[in-house]
């Protein structure tokens, strides 16, 4: 009895020995693999390129606005639909008169509120015009977009103009796709409300189901 | 009484002093030799070391990164860069900038703005080098119901096709780099402390992994790398700075520094620059002239748990009329992010 005792022993050893070196039962690691991340989830493009000069494209041509508006007169504003520029989505509240903006005469203008023209090349003073609180702010950069440097002794801030990122036909700012959510060791995706609304933060889907992840 | 006449069992072992059975050798003999065979096997690992991933005696002898001298935080960056083109193949420029003078740096957010398209925090990723298996991110964005700021029950796992949901509002949580850090006061080693330009950093050679920063910080800012960080060969962002974004190893804590490799010279935090809607502001408030001061002195501002006590220098406000959050969305323009959305 006490031999067999004894011989248990090299044994249990050269087991453990044999499972360390050949290792069949390798460890289960929770890492899934790296999330694909889209290249335009770090891309600082902004969302919009417009040409900051007085072009219109139509049809693969591109056209100096004045080509076109110095020999065609424009007809008095009026309410009925447009029957040119038709494709230009318009959706800017009560501000529904082409002529608010655009100088009647000079097309490569804008209008300020006193007949005068505002280059083209400065829109910001154009919104201005009615969108006074918002542009006290993007002077001072509480609002707007900035790139560069804050530190404008060692380098230089792109500050970005409003129609940068808002068309100025419609200017609220646009939806877009997400990028990819988080996809970490031990959170996964939150369980719906219970019945009494109420969602308890550690309760957790444990299968793939509407996952943000795989996404 | 009993036992003194009770007979003894024979014992062969103390039959004569010196004297070994045949049996009793063989048997001691070949498990000492069993035993010598499972610690070889238990050291077996050590063959699938490759070059680099043990420490160097200099590397072991490295001081803490305050106490180091010019020179041999020289010599500490040099060990950075040979490490990661050894590792990754790379070509690193690895620095250390120091804090500016009469610089103290502030956040803001505009959470009117912010439209929780999370863009902000895969350029955090690539330009701080994290790891992406496992995933390791700086930021994460909040999902709340509009007319509620309970962070407990926020979602950041949201996947809709399209950001932003119209009944939702977003908030962006990251490091808040406290005047009053939590997290550096619980530091059994003195492996976090607060910069003079107010950045909380940690010197991850001097880290020791136990976490308790990550389990004192209010905001979640902490992350700890629990195995061996995985940044793919061509993501990694050779500009590194010590304090800030080189690459970190298995087991110590890592948190976002304000991009200090990029704003210590005066350039915008990478969160910052990829921001679509420039929600995020950046700079230093000592100066009068600066965003953020305007920020704080003119904008509705505030903290996130304010009542802990931690005075952050992360800054959330909101635009007064006019914006997302209190007019109804129409529905925009959807901007395409070349997803084929």
């Amino acid at each position: 009895m006490r031999s067999g005792l004894q011989s248990w022993v090299p044994v249990a050893f050269l087991a453990s020995a044999a499972v360390l070196v050949f290792d069949p039962l390798p460890p289960r690691v929770p890492i899934s693999p790296p999330t694909p991340v889209p290249s335009w989830a770090t891309d600082a493009t902004p969302v919009r390129q417009p040409a900051m000069r007085p072009v219109y494209s139509l049809a693969s041509y591109t056209y100096e606005c004045m080509e076109c508006h110095r020999i065609i007169p424009s007809p008095e504003e009026t309410l009925r639909p447009l029957t040119q520029h038709t494709e230009i989505e318009f959706n800017h509240g009560i501000n529904t008169r082409c002529f608010n903006c655009h100088h009647r005469k000079n097309r490569n203008a804008f209008v300020d509120d006193f007949g005068a023209e505002i280059a083209w090349e400065q829109p910001q003073l154009l919104c201005a015009k009615c969108h006074g609180p918002v542009y006290r702010d993007w002077q001072a950069g509480s609002h707007g977009r900035s790139n560069g440097y804050w530190d404008t002794a060692r380098g230089e801030q792109v500050r970005l103009r409003c129609i940068q990122c808002h068309d100025p036909h419609a200017p609220p700012f646009g939806s877009m796709a997400p990028a990819p959510g988080p996809n970490t060791l031990r959170m996964g995706v939150p369980a719906p409300p219970a019945h009494s609304g109420k969602r308890d933060p550690l309760r957790v889907y444990s299968g793939a189901e509407g996952a943000g992840n795989s996404h | 009484m009993a036992q003194a006449d009770t007979p003894r069992r024979p014992n062969p072992a103390s039959a004569g002093a010196g004297a070994v059975s045949r049996r009793g050798f063989l048997g001691k003999s070949a498990a000492a030799a069993a035993g010598l065979a499972a610690l070889a096997a238990a050291m077996s690992p050590l063959r699938h070391l490759k070059e680099g991933d043990l420490p160097s005696v200099e590397d072991f002898l490295q001081k803490h990164y305050k106490e180091m001298t010019a020179a041999q935080k020289a010599r500490a960056l040099e060990r950075i860069r040979e490490r990661v083109r050894a590792r990754h193949r790379v070509e690193a420029v690895v620095t250390d900038p120091p804090p500016m003078d009469g610089v103290e740096y502030v956040y803001g957010l505009n959470i009117s703005r912010c439209i929780g398209c999370r863009k902000c925090v895969h350029a955090c990723v690539a330009e701080n080098n994290q790891s992406r298996a496992p995933e390791l991110q700086y930021i994460r964005v909040l999902e709340m119901e509009k007319g509620s700021i309970d962070v407990e029950t926020a979602n950041h796992h949201y996947t809709p096709p399209l950001v932003p949901r119209p009944d939702k509002w977003y908030m962006p949580v990251q490091c808040h780099q406290c005047a009053n850090p939590p997290c550096v006061k619980v530091c059994p080693v003195e492996a976090t402390w607060q910069e003079p330009d107010g950045i909380t950093v940690i010197d991850y050679d001097w880290c020791i992994g136990c976490r308790y920063c990550e389990a004192a910080c209010p905001y979640w800012a902490r992350r700890f790398n629990f195995a061996e960080p995985l940044i793919p060969g061509d993501a990694i962002n050779p500009k590194i700075s010590y304090l800030s974004n080189r690459p970190r190893e298995k087991g110590v804590m890592e948190k976002c520094t304000f991009c200090l490799h990029r704003t210590r010279v005066g350039r915008l935090p990478a969160c910052l620059e990829v921001c679509p809607t420039g929600s995020r502001k950046f700079g230093n408030v000592l100066d009068p002239n600066s965003e953020v001061h305007y920020i704080l002195k003119h904008k509705r501002v505030f903290v996130l748990k304010a009542d802990v006590g931690t005075l952050p220098r992360f800054f959330y406000y909101f635009d007064e009329r006019g914006s997302r959050y209190h007019d109804p969305i129409e529905p925009g323009p959807v901007h395409a992010t070349g997803e084929g959305a």
